[in-house]
């Protein structure tokens, strides 16, 4: 449901793809990918802190159902 | 003294009167003794509550009367919650009661909970070292409470302005009253059952002491430690902290503050995007340079030992050749011819190889310069990789027909070597 990287994830990504471009001595083709990677992970964290819109969902049981648990968007 | 043709009328004064007691005067919780004790026909119930010096007449509508617990006994002791008003026909003061506890009970209750508390303190659960940090970035939040209460509307005030990327999931349950525990419970037991949530705040706005009964419900307290994820109270009261409270990894006094405390603040965040961006480049940048120097000092070692080799070479031969006997020159001449006329080739191939190898990390080197501020092909350099990504170094990298990219400033193209 939500495997789709998110913020957190592209923060922490980035602050480890700085460390090893500052720290490691990496062969030329890593060096470039990891900073090509970083390039693309910075633009997307910068788009979600830009446009994001917190969504809010209750969560129903349906106890009938065998207790299934589903989301229904829930107005903020 | 106002004059005679100012006087008011009763009625008004009755009026101004009641006005005034009703709208300045907060809902109070009064501990008293209960005489007169009077039901009406109508189910209005009617009595005074006193102590050693004061007395005060008492209402309790059918409405409220029909759902009170607590039964209303001559000289029973209570609590009970009311607000003053005033009866205009009469001008009599009333205080007008919409909850009774029986004060035996309220002494009962806060037995309870201490009894509570030294049973999880003996489990250990009220241990601090037990207690989790929470996410740094968290993803969805389950937030446990009524929907019909503020404490959603409030969180969401607050992610919008701290951190608008949060989602949250909202699981009702009652928060006060009979059913609230058992609710409150099952639905901390939904948590490991919703995917990707990383952190759960429980709470309820502001109360009455009695409202916070459930975050003092020993079920509760255990169901928030038998937690998978974190946990944050926000039991919505300044002053009382309650069993909740303190199994929970986070007290928050509001459930606005649970927020502030679980999400972080969206202008650091766009400082810490902003300090990655300024390391990024000049971190390749070195990183890129520091492998050049590596090739280069790598180069200079492999040349001079090589060299080294060759000159020992050198002198062994001619060591040899001039240690011959003189009877032997005969059978050694034209071996001796053939050494030297090897030594001489010997000398340019090891010294092609050695161009040849110097060439290309030279090439390589030059390369690294050429890639190292990215931009920098904007000088009209370009880098060919394969279709795995790896760079095509040598002329011997590229096979013939076979595809490669080859990467220009402002992006790439595909290219294919000739087949002849």
């Amino acid at each position: 449901m939500t495997t789709q990287p998110t913020l957190g994830d592209d923060l922490k990504r980035l602050e480890e793809i700085v460390r090893r471009l500052e720290a490691d001595d990496l062969p030329i083709e890593e060096a470039l990918q990891i900073f090509e990677e970083g390039v693309g992970r910075l633009r997307t964290a910068k788009a979600r802190l830009a446009d994001a819109e917190t969504r809010v969902q209750q969560v129903l049981r349906d106890t009938a159902e065998d207790d299934v648990v589903r989301l229904e968007p829930l107005d903020g | 003294m106002s004059g005679l043709d100012e006087a008011w009328s009763v009625s008004r004064l009755a009026r101004v009167l009641k006005d005034r007691v009703e709208s300045e005067f907060p809902a109070t919780w009064v501990k008293g003794e209960l005489v007169g004790v009077k039901r009406y026909p109508s189910g209005h119930v009617y009595f005074g509550l006193r102590d050693e010096l004061a007395k005060i007449d008492c209402t309790i509508w059918r409405s409220v009367a029909a759902r009170l617990k607590t039964p209303i006994t001559e000289g029973a002791e209570v609590f009970a919650l009311g607000t003053p008003s005033v009866w205009e026909e009469r001008s009599a003061l009333r205080f007008n009661i919409v909850q009774v506890l029986p004060a035996s009970a309220v002494g009962a209750a806060a037995q309870n909970v201490e009894r509570i508390k030294q049973a999880l303190l003996a489990d250990g659960l009220l241990d601090p070292a037990r207690k989790r940090p929470l996410p740094a970035y968290p993803r969805r939040i389950a937030v446990i409470t009524s929907v019909a209460g503020a404490v959603v509307r409030d969180i969401i005030t607050v992610a919008r302005r701290r951190w608008p990327a949060i989602e949250l999931l909202v699981i009702n349950a009652a928060v006060q009253g009979d059913h609230a525990p058992g609710e409150l419970v099952a639905a901390l037991e939904t948590l490991p059952r919703l995917p990707g949530v990383d952190l759960c705040i429980i709470g309820r706005g502001g109360g009455a002491k009695e409202d916070l009964a459930a975050f003092n419900d020993e079920a509760v307290c255990r169901a928030i430690a038998a937690s998978p994820i974190p946990i944050i109270s926000a039991v919505g009261h300044e002053v009382d902290v309650t069993l909740a409270d303190l199994v929970a990894d986070l007290r928050a006094a509001t459930p606005s503050q649970a927020a502030e405390f679980a999400l972080p603040e969206h202008t650091e965040i766009t400082r810490l995007v902003s300090s990655l961006e300024a390391r990024m480049r000049p971190a390749l940048h070195a990183s890129l340079s520091r492998r050049r120097e590596r090739l280069e000092r790598t180069r200079d070692r492999m040349a001079s030992a090589l060299l080294q080799r060759l000159r020992t070479a050198e002198r062994r031969v001619l060591a040899a050749a001039s240690a011959l006997p003189a009877g032997l020159e005969r059978h050694v001449r034209r071996p001796r011819e053939r050494v030297a006329t090897l030594a001489a080739r010997l000398e340019p191939a090891i010294t092609r190889r050695i161009t040849r190898y110097l060439a290309t990390l030279d090439r390589d080197a030059a390369k690294l310069h050429a890639l190292s501020p990215l931009a920098v092909l904007g000088r009209g350099y370009a880098m060919a990789t394969d279709d795995e990504g790896h760079v095509l170094r040598r002329t011997s990298d590229f096979r013939p027909g076979a595809p490669f990219t080859l990467r220009v400033s402002d992006g790439t193209i595909s290219a294919r070597r000739d087949t002849t």
